[in-house]
């Protein structure tokens, strides 16, 4: 899963998601990508979890690039502990994406292909996610 | 060449956001038509004319006829903001043209012979670098999209800009360097069966609600 290699702190505030996204917002490697509609966490492991369902529906075709990092650690106190003590040590590390974010990019495959592979991705998530293509292609809304 | 395109556009009396979210309210696009060393024009498009413009996919390398009021303006859509949420066009910048001026436009690259291709055949995957090729072109002469043959090209083979040939009045911004349109790339069978090979050690080794979450995708695909 996707973790970085060396932090600068251990445990981060829990911050807000607020507005929209910046920049990320264009197709800049592939001709289809999967956009998120909503603000939230993404943790690694909905992120790997879409990576898998991607590659296994295009099956050893195609290219995917993975546009989102995790890199807030998300601190957890464990069960049945009294509060205060400290905070809790690092559960999982999670990406923090606002709306209109390009998460995912495929190239390579038709584009009914690449819709329904996002389709499957956009399950794994907890966001509410919308497949988009490059100016005047409507292939991946056919089938 | 491309076609000319036309919508029909009404001049803007009011600036600024607020005047602009008020247009966008009712269904029209602030614009402005600048260059030709002529003053700036604000004005406004209807959102359906220009969605339809910018599905035929060539909008921004054509030819567009502005007409403001009856009185038509030859200009190139210099740049689209979109909203980065909803994709709905935001503004739009309309390059004034002069006669025989050359103009500086991004031109669509497509790829044709993929199936001559044997690296493509073998299970490569056309690798692009390049989706558009940044052109300096005599407005008249603005080419709807750039082939690049991919004929003969093996894995690991690449596609650079001297391998292709421009159309009559075209050239390239870049003229430093020769830089790499594509290339085929290894299968990513190969990859993926590594990718396999880890998924497997990850499955054997991981806790049991990751051993039955990969359960589950195995029975969706099956």
């Amino acid at each position: 899963m996707l973790q970085p290699k060396k932090h600068k702190f251990r445990k981060a505030f829990k911050g807000r998601i607020k507005g929209k996204a910046p920049g990320g917002t264009t197709l800049n490697f592939g001709s289809y990508g999967l956009k998120a509609m909503e603000p939230d966490r993404i943790t690694a492991r909905q992120i790997e979890a879409a990576r898998r369902a991607i590659t296994r529906h295009m099956k050893r075709q195609g290219r995917l690039w993975i546009r989102i990092f995790p890199d807030v650690p998300v601190s957890k106190k464990p069960a049945e502990v009294r509060q205060g003590k400290g905070k809790g040590s690092v559960e999982y590390w999670a990406c923090r994406v606002k709306p209109g974010r390009i998460m995912f990019e495929l190239d390579g495959v038709p584009g009914p292909v690449a819709a329904v592979a996002f389709e499957r991705a956009a399950m794994k998530l907890p966001i509410k996610t919308k497949v988009v293509a490059r100016l005047g292609d409507t292939s991946h809304l056919e089938g | 060449m491309s076609d000319q395109l036309t919508i029909s556009a009404e001049p803007r009396e009011r600036a600024g956001k607020g005047a602009s979210r008020a247009l966008r309210r009712e269904g029209r696009v602030p614009a402005v038509i600048y260059g030709d060393k002529k003053d700036a024009e604000p004005i406004h498009v209807e959102e359906k004319a220009l969605n339809k413009l910018l599905a035929t996919g060539v909008f921004m390398n054509s030819l567009v006829m502005v007409d403001v009021g009856g009185k038509a303006t030859r200009a190139l859509p210099k740049d689209v903001a979109f909203d980065p949420v909803s994709d709905r066009p935001l503004h739009v910048d309309f390059f004034r043209l002069a006669k025989g001026a050359k103009v500086q436009v991004n031109i669509p690259v497509v790829f044709v012979n993929e199936e001559e291709s044997p690296g493509l055949k073998r299970g490569g995957v056309l690798n692009v670098v390049r989706f558009e090729l940044d052109l300096m072109c005599d407005a008249d002469l603005i080419p709807d999209q750039i082939e690049v043959d991919v004929t003969g090209l093996e894995i690991g083979d690449s596609v650079h800009f001297s391998d292709i040939t421009l159309p009559k009045g075209s050239e390239s911004s870049i003229t430093d360097r020769d830089f790499t349109i594509a290339g085929v790339t290894a299968p990513s069978a190969l990859k993926s069966s590594d990718d396999e090979a880890e998924e497997g050690e990850a499955e054997e080794g991981a806790e049991g609600e990751e051993g039955a979450e990969g359960g589950e995708e195995g029975s969706s695909e099956g």
